[in-house]
């Protein structure tokens, strides 16, 4: 398919997109974008599609959008990261070709937002729910990160025995350094937004129904230095660069990782995605809270494990 | 260039998606179902199942030896899948429906509407097609096949796979024939069969979302 790109406001506005919502602030040039994938927030192939048009329209038109706005429709969740049925499924079918474009369809997205101040956009997002593997890694390159308090983020995938492979290593070594990169991803576990805070992951922490003031703040904060900003934000990457190869070797590593997975692993994802699909249902508990039970039984599971081994090592020195 | 199954991957991931997020599908794999609206399914997809082989058989019946992989491939899968309706059988007497009473049952018409779309489209469209309805079938049982059979489990308080042998077992035995539906497809390089295939699959994931909608 040719890409047409939009001419101007009324194109960019105009398009019929079913996961994204638009509108548009003349006075400040301020584009905001509001993801909407029911029933079930995730990076659907289609959400990416349309996220990916939508982003192209914007570097076809420079200097139209000052500020891009990003945050979520659908009330305690921002993202819940990959299409896990699809995982499955091209795991279960062995496809690494399928994998792979859909990693690198993830890592043009956050390429486009690490690059965006050369287009002349400062990128705000403000997380209000729950935010999960890619989720969490889309939310890293935007210039300014706002969470809610109630948020909480993390990534999961080492939970069932995979690692996020859309850009959570780079941006996070270079948001928060390597240790802290370390713990998160290969500990699987969640945080809330103070933690995320604290680790310098999350720029900006309000209180619960504060994020849309937050955002004017920053906002208005950046238009009258918005060149100046753009340009130090620029040489901010230019000073930390992440490498367009890097993000891609990753994402071939990962789907290799994925054809891996056993039929255990992809139960536990079968078993967040049934998770998802009960807090999509109207049920109280959803991911977070699966996660959370599934963090759990791997602590017990660890220490069982120590404790076995303990035994066994103790049964050999007594028959020894 | 992308291979031709990831291609179908993309091209029907929205109907895949349309059954996945069906707000009937999304509470049957969170909730489960009541016994009654699960006896219902499993005497729709008792016809499914029944059919499955026949329709395989009509479109290997007129595939030529330009796609010869397509039928030997569709002998053996065959060979794989008798007697699959006998699972769905057991699975309902489980619940308690006689097999009488499943051999009388009159399919809906989203069950009639599925298969007859599918030996038309091996008789008329192109035989091919019927690697579409292998696939959306076999990703509806080997994606959404597990957690909705341990759904059913709980809701209904199931001992085992007793009542479930069909959802669960296919959830598992699906894995590799996904793989080998893959290396099949993969294989097919005629244009006219390739658009079949794609169409197959939107059109069984259609209907099959409207037979669950329906129960």
């Amino acid at each position: 398919m040719i890409f047409k790109p939009a001419i101007g406001v009324a194109g960019l506005l105009g398009r019929p997109y079913k996961t994204i919502r638009l509108e548009w602030s003349s006075d400040l040039r301020l584009l905001r974008v509001r993801t909407c994938v029911r029933p079930i927030q995730c990076y659907s192939l289609a959400a990416m599609g349309e996220l990916q048009q939508m982003l192209d329209d914007i570097s076809a038109n420079p200097g139209l959008v000052r500020h891009f706005v990003m945050s979520s429709d659908v009330p305690n969740v921002f993202n819940f990261g990959g299409d896990l049925a699809l995982f499955v499924l091209l795991v279960r079918a062995g496809d690494i070709d399928s994998l792979r474009l859909y990693g690198k369809r993830c890592v043009d997205l956050v390429w486009w937002m690490e690059h965006a101040a050369n287009l002349g956009v400062h990128t705000t997002v403000l997380v209000q729910g729950d935010t999960l593997g890619g989720g969490l890694e889309s939310v890293l390159p935007f210039h300014k990160v706002i969470f809610e308090r109630r948020a909480q983020a993390g990534f999961p995938e080492v939970l069932f025995n995979l690692f996020p492979g859309m850009g959570a290593w780079d941006f996070t070594i270079r948001k928060a350094g390597f240790a802290v990169a370390n713990e998160m991803i290969l500990s699987g576990r969640l945080y809330s937004a103070d933690e995320l805070h604290y680790r310098r992951l999350v720029d900006v922490v309000v209180g619960d129904g504060q994020g849309e003031v937050a955002i004017d703040t920053v906002v208005r904060d950046v238009d009258p230095r918005h060149r100046g900003t753009l340009a130090a934000l620029r040489a901010q990457r230019m000073a930390a660069p992440i490498r367009y190869e890097s993000l891609l070797a990753i994402v071939d590593l990962w789907a290799e990782s994925a054809l891996g997975l056993t039929d255990r692993d992809l139960r536990l994802m079968e078993r967040l995605a049934r998770a998802q699909a009960r807090k999509a249902g109207g049920a109280a508990d959803g991911a977070v809270e699966e996660l959370k039970l599934m963090e759990l039984e791997a602590a017990w599971g660890d220490r069982r494990g120590r404790f076995d081994r303990r035994n066994v090592s103790n049964d050999r020195r007594v028959r020894s | 260039m992308l291979s031709f199954f990831a291609e179908l991957v993309s091209a029907t991931d929205e109907d895949r998606r349309g059954f996945e997020t069906h707000p009937v599908v999304i509470d049957a794999v969170a909730n489960g179902m009541p016994l009654e609206r699960y006896r219902a399914l499993l005497l729709e997809l008792y016809h499914v199942v029944w059919h499955f082989n026949p329709v395989s058989a009509a479109a290997a019946s007129r595939i030529g030896d330009e796609h010869i992989a397509v039928r030997h491939f569709l002998y053996e899968h065959m060979h794989e899948e008798s007697g699959h309706e006998l699972w769905v059988l057991n699975d309902l007497e489980a619940v308690g429906v006689a097999p009488e009473a499943v051999r009388a049952h009159v399919p809906a018409l989203h069950t009639l509407a599925l298969n007859g779309y599918n030996y038309w489209a091996a008789d008329r469209r192109h035989p091919c097609s019927v690697l579409g309805m292998l696939y959306a079938l076999e990703v509806i049982a080997s994606v959404y096949g597990g957690p909705f059979a341990a759904a059913i489990r709980e809701s209904l308080l199931l001992d085992g796979d007793r009542g479930v042998s069909f959802l669960a077992s296919h959830a598992s035995l699906d894995t590799r024939h996904m793989a080998e539906l893959r290396q099949v497809m993969n294989a097919v390089r005629a244009e006219d069969a390739l658009a079949a295939v794609v169409e197959s699959a939107r059109v069984n994931f259609h209907h099959f979302t409207r037979i669950i909608e329906a129960i």
